[in-house]
């Protein structure tokens, strides 16, 4: 076997790892296309983006923290909270925007609490989250109990969940507004390169003289106003808030397309729009199943192993 | 290595919490309470004290719950629908669970994943696979028949300690559960391994060092197999008493306990930053949790404040480990 031959294999595999996504995404679509013709639709394919929209606000919000080798496991609650203050505030005569703003600095409130630990104590992400996790949902249940609350007569809000513009679903437009302000945010600013020399190298970020301990706490405001946007858009879509909205599970759901982006959890390596591309693939393969009338048993079995062969392929590179 | 952590303070703060809930809880240091306290949490304290060996590596097992889902389960399927004898159940189930375990180590030894999200991806693939082989499912009509095998309805067993001693005319003692003497059994068996065998020095090492390890000549694909291994098990036996506490299984069964679990662990003095720990301290966190869940609900405090104290525990918990972690880089590396 001469060098040559092993250094293109090498860069093949190499190859193959940095698009192994997208590749991936088009091999899956053709087989459902092919097994389900109903899957290429135009009504269905829109129905897809519909149905990532919340996911994909709270990955690509949550992308940062991940980039900075931490981990936001709070998210399922402050989605749930923020659709009930939502609801409250609403219900207290304030117009739209002031109920919309009460919801999303609800979140930013408890994303910053969760980024001060995380910043300042150097506390481990895992378990600071674990612990808001805890703590939120319980707020949230004294706040609204485990009833739903309906959100009546109140059209201005329901539109942001239903409405929709030149025949795109107004989620859809928020996901990709979001998106659009994150990268500017990566690849233009400051900040953004903060954030990836944290992931990279916390140490020499610090001692470089930039402010570590601010960005971080910052991340983690964001990813919380993320799964915020995320609680009212979905408050509005069902016109109903309630505490025990963002079950758990929503968290593993958010980190998956994280990870399956192609963005390491160890930190430094990632982008917001490996995230997008991940949530795309999940989105694509789960509906795709719900098409072909896969049990659930098996398409659980299905994102495990696409988790594990998604990551196991990256871990080569 | 064990020294830097004291189970002492653990101990202390236990007593204390215990002692401020017989004051102001009426009922709280009441028999019937003891045995609640001891059988429901005896149930966690085993899931704590698994979780603990991956911690130990610098790891997490998220996948614990899904695993006591998959055991149950299988004990389900095994003795109701093919009747097979309890007695091959018990370490068919507890096999079962090791195998689980063991997979999630595989993963992260040569597949190379973070553990997180390694026992992530195992977290969602078991949970499907209860529902693949959900006798429930499969054979509807035996949904609502119990498990009668004495092998395993005879892990639900207690113990009436104070008339065994002859003193239960004089005060009412709790009686034990058996999955809290297995329990006992459990933490001494594994607080054994830990420190006194070479596996135990072993995981020391691996945890505190991955690299110093490696170059020392340790096997780290085994070890690390063999914690995530333990975990499973432990998630197993916790499966055969919480099914014989039921006399069914079903698909819910063990969801979120990992978080329980893990908490259970960190307050029990694991530290995250791997290589620090012990097996006696993970179950006294259980039992902390425990105490400190059933006397607020004695107290009259609504269930949605005990999730909220629930984290605080956790925060305290994890700051204190820091606080320690810090006090030892101060005092110098001679420690």
């Amino acid at each position: 076997m001469s060098e040559t031959t092993s250094i293109s294999v090498a860069s093949a595999w190499r190859l193959a790892a940095t698009h192994a996504l997208p590749v991936s995404i088009a091999i899956v679509v053709a087989v459902f296309a092919v097994a389900e013709p109903a899957f290429l639709t135009p009504d269905n394919l829109l129905g897809i983006v519909r149905q990532i929209a919340l996911v994909g606000i709270m990955a690509a919000a949550s992308t940062f923290v991940i980039m900075t080798g931490g981990v936001d496991l709070s998210v399922g609650p402050v989605l749930a909270l923020a659709g009930l203050v939502a609801y409250f505030v609403l219900g207290a005569g304030y117009p739209v925007p002031v109920a919309v703003l009460a919801g999303l600095g609800i979140g930013l409130f408890i994303g910053l609490l969760n980024g001060a630990a995380i910043g300042f104590l150097d506390l481990p992400p895992i378990i600071v989250t674990l612990a808001s996790l805890s703590i939120v949902r319980g707020a949230a249940l004294i706040v609204g109990g485990p009833d739903l609350h309906s959100i009546r007569d109140q059209p201005i809000y329901s539109a942001i969940g239903t409405g929709s513009l030149a025949g795109i679903p107004l989620p859809v437009w928020i996901f990709a507004a979001v998106v659009l302000l994150l990268v500017f945010v990566q690849v233009r600013t400051p900040f953004g390169l903060l954030v990836a020399a944290l992931g990279e190298n916390e140490r020499a970020a610090r001692l470089s003289g930039h402010r570590t301990r601010i960005t971080k706490m910052l991340v983690y405001g964001l990813s919380a106003t993320g799964a915020a946007l995320a609680g009212i858009v979905l408050s509005s879509q069902v016109h109903t808030a309630s505490a025990t909205y963002g079950p758990f599970g929503t968290e593993l759901d958010v980190i998956a397309a994280i990870v399956v982006g192609g963005t390491s959890i160890m930190g430094g390596n990632g982008s917001v729009v490996r995230t997008v591309v991940g949530v795309l693939f999940l989105g694509v393969v789960s509906n795709g199943m719900n098409l072909l009338n896969v049990p659930i048993d098996v398409q659980l079995i299905a994102k495990g192993a696409i988790i594990v062969v998604a990551l196991g392929l990256s871990a080569r590179r | 290595m064990a020294g830097r952590y004291s189970i002492l303070p653990l101990v202390g703060f236990f007593i204390l919490v215990f002692a401020f809930f017989s004051f102001t809880a009426t009922r709280f240091a009441s028999a019937t309470n003891i045995e609640n306290l001891l059988s429901g949490f005896s149930f966690v304290a085993m899931l704590a004290v698994g979780q603990a060996f991956p911690i130990l590596l610098r790891g997490i097992d998220l996948s614990v719950g899904a695993i006591v889902a998959v055991v149950g389960m299988i004990v389900f399927d095994l003795s109701l629908i093919f009747g097979v004898p309890g007695w091959l159940i018990l370490p068919v189930a507890l096999l079962a669970g090791a195998a689980a375990g063991a997979l999630n180590g595989v993963l992260v030894v040569y597949v190379r994943l973070q553990p997180f999200i390694a026992t992530l991806a195992t977290l969602a693939a078991y949970r499907g696979l209860v529902y693949s082989i959900s006798g429930r499912q499969l054979v509807p009509e035996l949904s609502t028949t119990p498990l009668r095998d004495p092998w395993i309805i005879g892990l639900e067993t207690y113990f009436d300690v104070g008339r065994f001693l002859g003193i239960s005319s004089i005060v009412k003692l709790p009686w034990i559960p058996l999955s809290f003497v297995a329990l006992l059994a459990l933490v001494a068996v594994l607080q054994l391994v830990l420190s006194a065998t070479r596996f135990g020095r072993d995981l020391f090492a691996v945890g505190g060092n991955l690299e110093g390890a490696r170059l020392a000549g340790i096997n780290v694909a085994r070890v690390t197999v063999a914690a995530y291994a333990i975990s499973g098990a432990c998630a197993a036996l916790a499966a055969l008493f919480l099914v014989a506490r039921l006399t069914t299984a079903t698909e819910a069964l063990g969801i979120g306990a990992e978080l329980t679990a893990i908490a259970a662990a960190v307050v029990g003095g694991v530290s995250l930053q791997g290589g620090v720990g012990t097996v006696v301290g993970p179950a006294i966190g259980a039992f902390l949790l425990g105490v400190i869940l059933l006397g607020l609900t004695l107290l009259g405090v609504s269930q949605f404040v005990q999730q909220i104290m629930t984290g605080v525990i956790l925060l305290a918990a994890i700051s204190y480990d820091r606080l320690l972690a810090l006090r030892v880089r101060r005092a110098g590396p001679s420690l």
